[in-house]
C-alpha cells in the first residue's frame, strides 16, 4: 500500500450554496473537501461541478457512510461507487469516520459510536483492510464526537486509534472540535488525547463549531469556538504544518465569512498564537 | 451473531424506537446521550425529506409535513447507504396520510421523479437527424419491430391536477397566492426528464405514460401501437404513436434504437 505524502494547506468543504463561488471565481483555498456520497451518483450537475472544481483545486473525498465499524462488514455497492469516484476525481486522499451507521436491516445515517473493545478494534481493522484493498489506496479515518461511552470499553479512544493505524497502515484525520466535544462530554483531557495519538499518522485536521451545553453537541452550524482554536494552536505547535479545513454543514454563511475564519487557521498555522485573541 | 453485532442491533433499535428499553447493561446516565442520537437520526431524515419535497411541504404546511415525514421514517426506516433514497415511498405515505387530498401524493410523486432525474446517468440522446438516418428505408416490418432505449432520466407519474399550475403556485417566490388545484380533463400524466441539468416536466395524455412504461419493458413500436388501438381507435392510434415518437426524439428522450 502506497504512503500518503504530507500536504500542507488550508481548505473548505464544497457545499451546494457555494457552487457558483467555486466555479465562477478564484477562491483562495489550497484544497476543497467534498462529501463523497453526494457525488457517488450516476450523473447530472453534482458530478459535473465536482469535476470542474477539481480542475482548479486539489480535492479530498470525505465519506459519511462507509460504516467502518459495522460488525456485518462493508457495503459492496458503496465501496465500488467510491472506487469509481476516486478513479474519476484523483483526490489527494479518501477519508471516512471511525464509527458505524447501519446494521443489516437499517441505516441510521448518523455517525454512531463504537464500544472501545478488542472485538470492535478487530472488526474495524478487518473492514479497513478490505476498504483500502478495494480502493487501492490507504485511507484516513476521523476521530468521532460522541455523547455516550459503553460500559464494556476496554481502552481509551486514542489507544484505539493508535492501534488501528498501526495495524492497518491507515492515516488519521484529526477533528479538533470532536476531541474538544468528547473530552467535555466524557471528562477526559483533550490534550492527553492528542498527546496519545501517533501524530506522524495525522494528514489532515478538521475545525468546526459546536453547540455548548451540559452535553456539547457537534453541530457544525456556527463559527469555531475559542477553546477549539486554542487546542488547534497547541496541536499545530506539536504537529507542524498539516492540511487544515473549516467544516460547516448547517446554517452555511456566505463563502467570504468562511474564508475569514480560515484566515485565522492560516495565521495560527504560521505560529501566530496571538491571532486567537485578535 | 457476534457480541458487537448484537450490541449494534440493540443500539439502533433504541434509536429507531423512542419506547425501546435501553440496551442491556446501560444505566440511566446514558439516556441523555441516547436522546441526542435519536434526535440526530430523526432530524436528519426529516431534513432530507424537506429538501426533496419542498413544494409538498408548502402545500400541506410545515407542521403537517413534519408529522408525515416522521411517520414515514418510523414506518420505513432507511435501508440503503445513501440518504438520497430516504424519500423513496414518501408519495405512498402521503397517499395514506392525506387520503382526502390526492393532490398531495400526486405532487410528492412528481417531486420524487424530479429528484431521481436530477442525478440519473448522463447520456447523449439521438438527434432528429440521427433518428431519421437510422430509420430511413425502414420496412413496415422493421417499424413494427422497432424498440427504443429511452434516456435514463425519463419518468412518468399520474396527473389528475394541472401540475404545471400547482408547481408554479407553490414556488418559493410565490408566497401570496393559494395553491392552484385546477383539475385536468381526461386521463393525463406528467413526463419528467432532465434538460440542461435541471429536471423539467410536461403534462401529456395518460396513454403516453403507458407507452413509455411499455417501451421500458421491452415492447416494440408495433406492440405499443396495438395497445393504443384499444384506447384511441386504429386510425388515431397510428397517427398519435407516430407523432409521439417524433416528439420524444425532438425532446431528446430517445437514447438509441434497438431492433
Amino acid at each position: 500500500m502506497s504512503a500518503i505524502a504530507p500536504f500542507d494547506g488550508f481548505g473548505l468543504g464544497l457545499r451546494r450554496t457555494h457552487y457558483a463561488d467555486f466555479l465562477d471565481g478564484e477562491v483562495e483555498v489550497d484544497f476543497v473537501e467534498a462529501i463523497s456520497e453526494n457525488y457517488m451518483v450516476e450523473g447530472g450537475k453534482p458530478l459535473r461541478v465536482l469535476e470542474q472544481v477539481r480542475e482548479k483545486h486539489p480535492v479530498i473525498l470525505h465519506g459519511v457512510s462507509m460504516s467502518i465499524g459495522s460488525a456485518q462488514g462493508l457495503d459492496d455497492d458503496h465501496l465500488s461507487r467510491l472506487r469509481a469516484l476516486a478513479d474519476r476525481i484523483d483526490p489527494l486522499w479518501v477519508s471516512d469516520h471511525l464509527c458505524w451507521t447501519r446494521t443489516s436491516a437499517h441505516n441510521s445515517h448518523d455517525l454512531l459510536p463504537l464500544p472501545l473493545t478488542r472485538e470492535a478494534l478487530d472488526a474495524v481493522c478487518a473492514n479497513i483492510d478490505r476498504a483500502q484493498d478495494a480502493l487501492g489506496r490507504p485511507m484516513l479515518f476521523e476521530n468521532p464526537s460522541s455523547y455516550l461511552t459503553f460500559p464494556e470499553d476496554e481502552m481509551a479512544e486514542w489507544e484505539f486509534l493508535s492501534e488501528m493505524a498501526q495495524r492497518t497502515g491507515c492515516y488519521l484525520l484529526l477533528d479538533i472540535n470532536n476531541v474538544y466535544v468528547s473530552a467535555h462530554n466524557h471528562g477526559f483531557s483533550a490534550r492527553d488525547y492528542i498527546a496519545g495519538l501517533p501524530l506522524d499518522r495525522v494528514r489532515q485536521i478538521h475545525l468546526a463549531g459546536h453547540e455548548p451545553g451540559e452535553i456539547i453537541i457537534d453541530t457544525h452550524d456556527r463559527a469555531v469556538s475559542g477553546g477549539v482554536w486554542e487546542l488547534y494552536a497547541d496541536t499545530i505547535a506539536q504537529l507542524g504544518p498539516v492540511a487544515t479545513m473549516i467544516e460547516r454543514d448547517d446554517k452555511i454563511p456566505p463563502l467570504a465569512e468562511l474564508l475569514a475564519e480560515l484566515e485565522l487557521a492560516r495565521s495560527l498555522g504560521r505560529g501566530n498564537a496571538g491571532a486567537i485573541a485578535a | 451473531m457476534t457480541d458487537l453485532a448484537q450490541r449494534q442491533v440493540a443500539f439502533l433499535g433504541a434509536i429507531l424506537d423512542d419506547e425501546a428499553p435501553l440496551p442491556s447493561g446501560w444505566g440511566d446516565e446514558r439516556a441523555p446521550g441516547l436522546a441526542i442520537y435519536r434526535n440526530n437520526y430523526r432530524s436528519s431524515l426529516v431534513e432530507a425529506l424537506r429538501s426533496t419535497f419542498e413544494r409538498t411541504e408548502r402545500l400541506v404546511g410545515e407542521d403537517a409535513f413534519r408529522r408525515a415525514a416522521a411517520h414515514h421514517c418510523i414506518m420505513h426506516p432507511p435501508v440503503g447507504w445513501t440518504l438520497d433514497l430516504a424519500g423513496a415511498g414518501f408519495a405512498e405515505t402521503c397517499a395514506e396520510l392525506f387520503a382526502r387530498d390526492p393532490d398531495v401524493a400526486e405532487l410528492a410523486a412528481l417531486e420524487w421523479a424530479m429528484h431521481e432525474a436530477f442525478t440519473a446517468r448522463n447520456t447523449q440522446p439521438l438527434t432528429t437527424a440521427e433518428f431519421g438516418a437510422a430509420c430511413a428505408g425502414f420496412t413496415e416490418r422493421q417499424w413494427e419491430g422497432l424498440k427504443l432505449k429511452l434516456v435514463p432520466d425519463l419518468r412518468h407519474v399520474p396527473a389528475t391536477y394541472d401540475l404545471v399550475r400547482l408547481w408554479t403556485s407553490l414556488s418559493a417566490s410565490n408566497t401570496e397566492t393559494e395553491p392552484d388545484l385546477t383539475p385536468l380533463e381526461g386521463a393525463r400524466c406528467a413526463l419528467v426528464w432532465r434538460e440542461d441539468e435541471r429536471p423539467v416536466f410536461v403534462i401529456r395524455p395518460a396513454w403516453e405514460g403507458t407507452a413509455l412504461a411499455s417501451f421500458r419493458k421491452g415492447a416494440s413500436f408495433g406492440e405499443v401501437c396495438a395497445a393504443l388501438i384499444g384506447t384511441l381507435g386504429e386510425e388515431a392510434a397510428i397517427a398519435e404513436a407516430g407523432a409521439m415518437l417524433a416528439r420524444w426524439v425532438g425532446e431528446g428522450l430517445v437514447e438509441r434504437l434497438d431492433q
